[in-house]
Parts: C-alpha cells; sequence; structure tokens
C-alpha cells in the first residue's frame, strides 16, 4: 500500500478549532504530519499597536476564544507593571474570582468536549449545559456572556455585589454536586478508557524539551504551575494543590484537567471570604482622560496560567499614547506546532483529534 | 422574482423545517453555538441539526471574521454544497469587518464574495439572536425570498472577479509544496 | 533581584552585559548578537531552561530590530529577557534550533513577519499568511488600513456614520 496525503481540517467535524494538519498516512499511521495554522490570523499584534492603551481592553479577549479573560489580565497586569500602578485589593480578589471561573467553565467544555472526537456525545451535552451557568454569574457580573472586558488597567470595571457573591456561592455548590456524576459517566466510561488510557504518550524529557506547559507536563509528574512558582495576584496567599499524575497518557491529561476543577472552587471561595469589603475597584480615571493615558517607556512580560499552561504577554512601550509592542506567548504554540510535526508520526489517524483535543490546542491563539 | 409554482412551494416549505447545518466553525462566533446546540437553547427543536460534510448541508454558518485563507476554503465549501444552499453571517465582522476593520488579513464584508441571505448583529451574538435569525431564514425560505444560491449562479462571473480581486487566486495549496 | 539571579548575572559578567532589573524576578540584558547563543546557552545550563517567548521589535528610528528571548525558570520563578539589536536593512541572525527545537516555529514567525533571515534554520515557508504580497506586516512602516482598503472594500453605508459619530464625540462641528 501506498502513501495517502490527508488533509485534516480546517472543515473536519473532529478539528479542534478552525486549524489544519497535513498528512502522509499509509494505512492509518500518519508516517509525516505537518501543522497548517493561520485560518484565524487577524493581525492582533499589528492592530494593537494601532490603538490607544486603554481601548485594547475591547480588542485582546478575541485571541482566546473559549478563555477571554486571561487575555485581559495579561495585559491589564503587563501595563500596570510598566506604569508601576497600584491596584486596590478587593479589584485583585474579583480578578482571582473571574480567572478561576473562566478555568472551571473552560475544564467543563473541555472534559465534555472529549466525548466529540471519540464518539461519547452526552459528555459534550452536559459540559456545556453546566459551562452556561458560569457564564450566566459573568452575564450578571458584566454584561456579556462571552467577552467580558471586565478586567481593565488599573482594576476591575465595577464592583461585584453581594447578589453576585450569593450566586457564585449557589453555582460552585451546584457544579460541586455535580462532579461524580462526571466522574461516573466519563472517567468510569469503557470508550474513553479504550480510546485514551496509553495512547499518545508523552514523556518528561520529551514534555520539557519541547517546552509544554499545562497539564500536558503534569501528566508527566512535574509541578509546575506558574501560579505555584511564580505567584501573581493572591495566589500565594490561597492554599490549593497542583494535581498531577505520572502516566504522561491522553487520559491522565484529561483526568487532571478535571481534577482542577475543585481546586478552582476551593480557591473562589476562599477568595470569596477573604476579600475586603470596599467600593474601590480601580484607579478611577476622569472621563476622557482614559483614552489618552501614557504609559512610561519600558517592557515587561507577564505570564499566568491558563487552562492550557503558560499564557504570556510582552508589552514594549515607547512613552506613548498607544503601545509599540505586544507580543503574545500563546499556550499551545509547542504543542501545535512543533509538537505535531514531532509526535505525531507513527500514530493513527484516529490519534491526531485526540492529541489535539487532550493537549489544548487552541487555534486562535497560535494565530493571532 | 419569479412566480413559484404550486410544487416549488411545497418543496420550499418542506426544506424549511429541516435545515441541516454544516459543521464548520471558522471563527469567534463559533463559542456560541454549542451552548445553541445542546441542551440549554436545543435548535434541534426547529429541525437545524449539525451535518459533517458540504455535500449533505443546506446552511453554511460564517460565524464571524474571515481571513483570506480561510475565504479560500470557504469558497471551496461553498461551492461544494449542494442547491439549495443558504449562507448565514454572524456578527459584525462579515457585516462590515467589525472590530477587525483594519486589519491586514481579514475581510470587510462577506456579500461580496459569497451571498448571504441573514445576518446576525452583535458582537458575538447571543444564542438566541441565533435561534431569532433561524428562525427568519425558515420564513424566507418559506416564502421562496432566500434565493442567494440563485444570485450566485447569476452573478457568478461578478463573485468571482471579486474574489480574485481580494486573493490573487482562489486555489488552495498543500503544506508539503510538492 | 532575587540573590540566585544576580549570581547568574555575575557568571555572565564576561560577556560584557548591560543588565536592567525590570522587577524582582524580572531581569533584561541587552547584549551584542555575537555573544547571544552563549548566553543563551549559560542561561540554560543553569537552570533557566524554558524559552517563554521569542520575539522581534521593530525601532525603526534607530533603523534596528531587537531581538528577545525571554527565558523562564521552573525552579525559582526568575526571568531572564535577552535581547540584542540587529541591522534593520539586511536582517539577519543564528538560529536557536539546536537549543530549543519549538524555536523553529518562532523564528519562522519572525521571519514572516519582520522579515528576519535566520542561518541554519531551513524551514522559512510563510505560517500564517498565504501568497503575501507586502513587505512584513508587522514592521512599523507597514500600514494595514491602507493594505485594508486597497484589497478588501468596504460596505458603503448611505449615512456617514463616522462623520456623526465624530460629531457626538465633539471633534469636528456638524
Ligand atoms: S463579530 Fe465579534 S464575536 Fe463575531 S467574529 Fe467578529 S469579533 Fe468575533
Amino acid at each position: 500500500m501506498g502513501e495517502v496525503k490527508l488533509f485534516f481540517g480546517p472543515n473536519h467535524p473532529g478539528m479542534n478549532g478552525n486549524f489544519s494538519v497535513h498528512m502522509y498516512v499509509e494505512g492509518d499511521i500518519v508516517k509525516k504530519a505537518r501543522p497548517l495554522p493561520g485560518f484565524l490570523h487577524r493581525g492582533f499584534e499589528k492592530l494593537m499597536e494601532r490603538r490607544y492603551w486603554y481601548s485594547n481592553i475591547a480588542l485582546i479577549p478575541r485571541i482566546c476564544v473559549p478563555e477571554p479573560d486571561i487575555n485581559e489580565a495579561c495585559y491589564a497586569m503587563g501595563v500596570e507593571k510598566i506604569a508601576k500602578l497600584d491596584v486596590p485589593e478587593r479589584a485583585q480578589w474579583i480578578r482571582m474570582i473571574v480567572l478561576e471561573l473562566t478555568r472551571i467553565a473552560n475544564h467543563l467544555m473541555a472534559v465534555g468536549g472529549i466525548g466529540g472526537p471519540i464518539g461519547l456525545y452526552t459528555a459534550p451535552q452536559w459540559g456545556t449545559a453546566d459551562r452556561d451557568r458560569i457564564l450566566d454569574i459573568f452575564e450578571a457580573l458584566t454584561g456579556a456572556r462571552v467577552y467580558h472586558m471586565y478586567i481593565v488597567i488599573g482594576g476591575v470595571r465595577k464592583n461585584m455585589t453581594p447578589k453576585i457573591e450569593d450566586m457564585i456561592w449557589k453555582t460552585l455548590d451546584y457544579i460541586e454536586s455535580r462532579l461524580p456524576d462526571y466522574e461516573n459517566l466519563i472517567f468510569k466510561n469503557r470508550i474513553l478508557h479504550s480510546r485514551l488510557k496509553g495512547r499518545l504518550i508523552l514523556t518528561r524529557e520529551q514534555a520539557l524539551e519541547m517546552g509544554v506547559t499545562g497539564v500536558g507536563l503534569r501528566a508527566t509528574g512535574v509541578e509546575y504551575d506558574v501560579r505555584k512558582v511564580d505567584p501573581y495576584l493572591f495566589y500565594d496567599k490561597v492554599d490549593f494543590e497542583i494535581p498531577t499524575a505520572t502516566e504522561g497518557d491522553a487520559f491522565s491529561r484529561v483526568y487532571l484537567k478535571f481534577k482542577e476543577i475543585p481546586q478552582s472552587i476551593r480557591i473562589i471561595r476562599q477568595a470569596l471570604e477573604r476579600m475586603p469589603q470596599s467600593d474601590k475597584v480601580n484607579v478611577p480615571v476622569s472621563k476622557g482622560s482614559a483614552l489618552r493615558r501614557i504609559v512610561p517607556e519600558g517592557m515587561a512580560y507577564v505570564h499566568i496560567e491558563s487552562t492550557r499552561g503558560e499564557y504570556g504577554f510582552f508589552v514594549v512601550s515607547d512613552g506613548k499614547n498607544k503601545p509599540y509592542r505586544v507580543a503574545v506567548r500563546g499556550a499551545s504554540y509547542p504543542q501545535g506546532l512543533y509538537g505535531i510535526e514531532k509526535y505525531l508520526p507513527g500514530t493513527r489517524i484516529e490519534d491526531v483529534p485526540i492529541w489535539l483535543a487532550t493537549m489544548d490546542v487552541c487555534a486562535p491563539e497560535i494565530d493571532r | 422574482m419569479k412566480e413559484r409554482t404550486i410544487w416549488e412551494q411545497i418543496a420550499d416549505s418542506f426544506r424549511s423545517r429541516s435545515i441541516w447545518m454544516l459543521h464548520y466553525c471558522t471563527g469567534c462566533g463559533a463559542m456560541e453555538l454549542p451552548p445553541t446546540m445542546t441542551a440549554r437553547f436545543d435548535m434541534e427543536r426547529f429541525g437545524i441539526t449539525p451535518m459533517a460534510t458540504p455535500r449533505q448541508a443546506d446552511i453554511m454558518l460564517i460565524t464571524g471574521y474571515l481571513n483570506t485563507k480561510t475565504l479560500r476554503r470557504v469558497i471551496y465549501t461553498y461551492e461544494q454544497m449542494a442547491d439549495p444552499k443558504y449562507v448565514v453571517g454572524f456578527g459584525s465582522c462579515t457585516i462590515n469587518g467589525g472590530i477587525y476593520f483594519d486589519s491586514y488579513s481579514t475581510i470587510n464584508r462577506l456579500d461580496y464574495y459569497i451571498p448571504v441571505d441573514v445576518y446576525i448583529a452583535g458582537c458575538m451574538p447571543r444564542p438566541e439572536a441565533i435561534l431569532e435569525a433561524f428562525n427568519y431564514l425558515m420564513e424566507k425560505i418559506r416564502k421562496g425570498e432566500a434565493d442567494g444560491w440563485k444570485r450566485y449562479k447569476e452573478n457568478y462571473d461578478w463573485y468571482k472577479q471579486n474574489q480574485i480581486r481580494s486573493l490573487g487566486e482562489v486555489y488552495v495549496h498543500d503544506e508539503f509544496h510538492e | 533581584m532575587t540573590s540566585s539571579m544576580s549570581n547568574l548575572v555575575k557568571i555572565l559578567e564576561g560577556f560584557n552585559p548591560f543588565v536592567e532589573e525590570i522587577d524582582e524576578k524580572e531581569v533584561k540584558i541587552t547584549i551584542s548578537s555575537d555573544k547571544v547563543v552563549a548566553v543563551l546557552e549559560t542561561l540554560k545550563s543553569n537552570g533557566y531552561s524554558h524559552l517563554s517567548l521569542m520575539t522581534c521589535i521593530d525601532w525603526i528610528d534607530d533603523n534596528q530590530l531587537e531581538l528577545v528571548y525571554i527565558l523562564f525558570s521552573w525552579k525559582n520563578g526568575g526571568k531572564f529577557l535577552v535581547s540584542t539589536r540587529i541591522d534593520r536593512n539586511d536582517p539577519k541572525f543564528v538560529t536557536v534550533k539546536e537549543l530549543w527545537p519549538v524555536a523553529r516555529f518562532y523564528e519562522r514567525e519572525i521571519h514572516e513577519f519582520f522579515g528576519v533571515e535566520f542561518e541554519g534554520n531551513d524551514d522559512m515557508k510563510p505560517l500564517f499568511l498565504e501568497l503575501w504580497d507586502e513587505k512584513p506586516p508587522l514592521r512599523k512602516d507597514f500600514d494595514p488600513r491602507d493594505y485594508s482598503r486597497k484589497k478588501f472594500p468596504d460596505r458603503k453605508y448611505e449615512k456617514d456614520v463616522i462623520k456623526e459619530a465624530k460629531i457626538f464625540r465633539g471633534e469636528i462641528n456638524g
């Protein structure tokens, strides 16, 4: 049998977003693979240079669709670092709550979404439906379901009312009560075991050499998490654990995401309890001056732990009212480009979407 | 518009009850599709389900901004779909470029390249808006007003010329380049 | 600067660096371009083994491009920004793909967006853009608005919304 050229994606239901992999296959074994990103390239880094410091907040959540808040947080923290702005304490706590809520939402979607490529269609239904409850919180808090533009330079846009705090408590209880169901439906399911267990194993050396971060790395037994190693916001003041596994296979990667949900719930509960009451949640800007804000010269790299790994913004200012250069480190850069070329040859075709889904290859943040 | 025969009217009314959408997420508006498809908003009650291949799909959702690279694939896909076919444009990006009006790689206006039957405003459109748009599209099909596919055939040269103007060439290359 | 980082900076003294402290855990080192690989090797063998980001900045007024390598240590959470400047008219540099294989793709991206040639990296096909026919887009003298006007026609509105918005904002008198 000869080699056959196979174009996988972008228009393919098993594809994880708008992404493409071109392969040579023999039988169903992949012989050569080459990633083809760029279907979502919008030239963000250029557009950001053309807008004011403040108006960029409206643009950047669109870099990563499933988890938009990390962009705002990263960018705002970068600008605050250059401009040496002090952020009110309550705003920091609220930011943490928002970030963890998106983490839960994204994990629910990912844990459910793994059902798609392997043919277990109840899981996506559950995951999406439960994620919607978190989107409801966001809607009450920020006014939008997906793109919130809530975290701004110097704090957050508006205060969290007691009613919303109450809503968060209730939703957390609900999600916690659902977790055993997920465990039974998804992680004890034969389909998942036979499709994911022992597949696409990544050893620790390979993972470190490749530069993978996030669950891909933690599934190989290393406890590397930016929240612990280089704490930002108040992550050093709350206690939580970093779940790890040692197998390094696709199953443990999905399972780790699932195990991070209770930890995030724990963080949010602590934050809600310890958050000081105050009305000051941002550095007030008088009307009209927000757009003309000038950030002093300098550069800074800020990174945070997203659901996919280390996510960073490199911000350069030349002392004008617009950024001089903003570079984004997409967390799925290594596994989505280098990983596909290096580690997919030798696996089977059906493993390709599993690699994309479990390693969290997120096309919009690779392309930007 | 030509008068439809009674058979065409009946066919249109049946068509509107079962529209299958092509499962292709081109932009960020696709994020609101999972909630629309699944338990909470459940668009299957309107007879809309996702379909994997373009040859069996009836509607194509352009879920947001299109850059030139995707537009090439979209045109390929659109031309593969069987008649009758309908296009729904999501969000302000497909209407006038939206927030990416000055981007060097995204197009500003979708109906310049392929005919569009329904636009949904918003960035990003909520699931309710998507359902509303689908209902509107069904209404249009029933009345025989959703004739984008006919327009594409009639003005094929115009559309092709526009595509060439923005894309240079509408041909998809292989990444291995051999 | 934490003590382990200042120790490292002392080791690097031989390379004649210009050291800037951005904050406690973030240090920027500027060096001449021929010593970059040696510095990166030293840092890598001293725990800064994770290449967070490799990027480029276009300083058009100085007619230079600045290449920045951001290294991160998973052990102590420190960050080193290694930066160097190269000529803008004939940008050439050496590849670091032997140190970090993923750098191949960062270099491909920088080649596409800034036009920098990396010697030793043989795979320089465009990654994101197809059939690009202009100067590299992230250079400062490229204007995306003009390009967009030329290539992608706008929708014509009957009402001049932009003008109305300007009147509304008080920028012009209506
Ligand atoms: S209109 Fe908004 S949500 Fe839709 S594609 Fe454009 S930026 Fe994304």
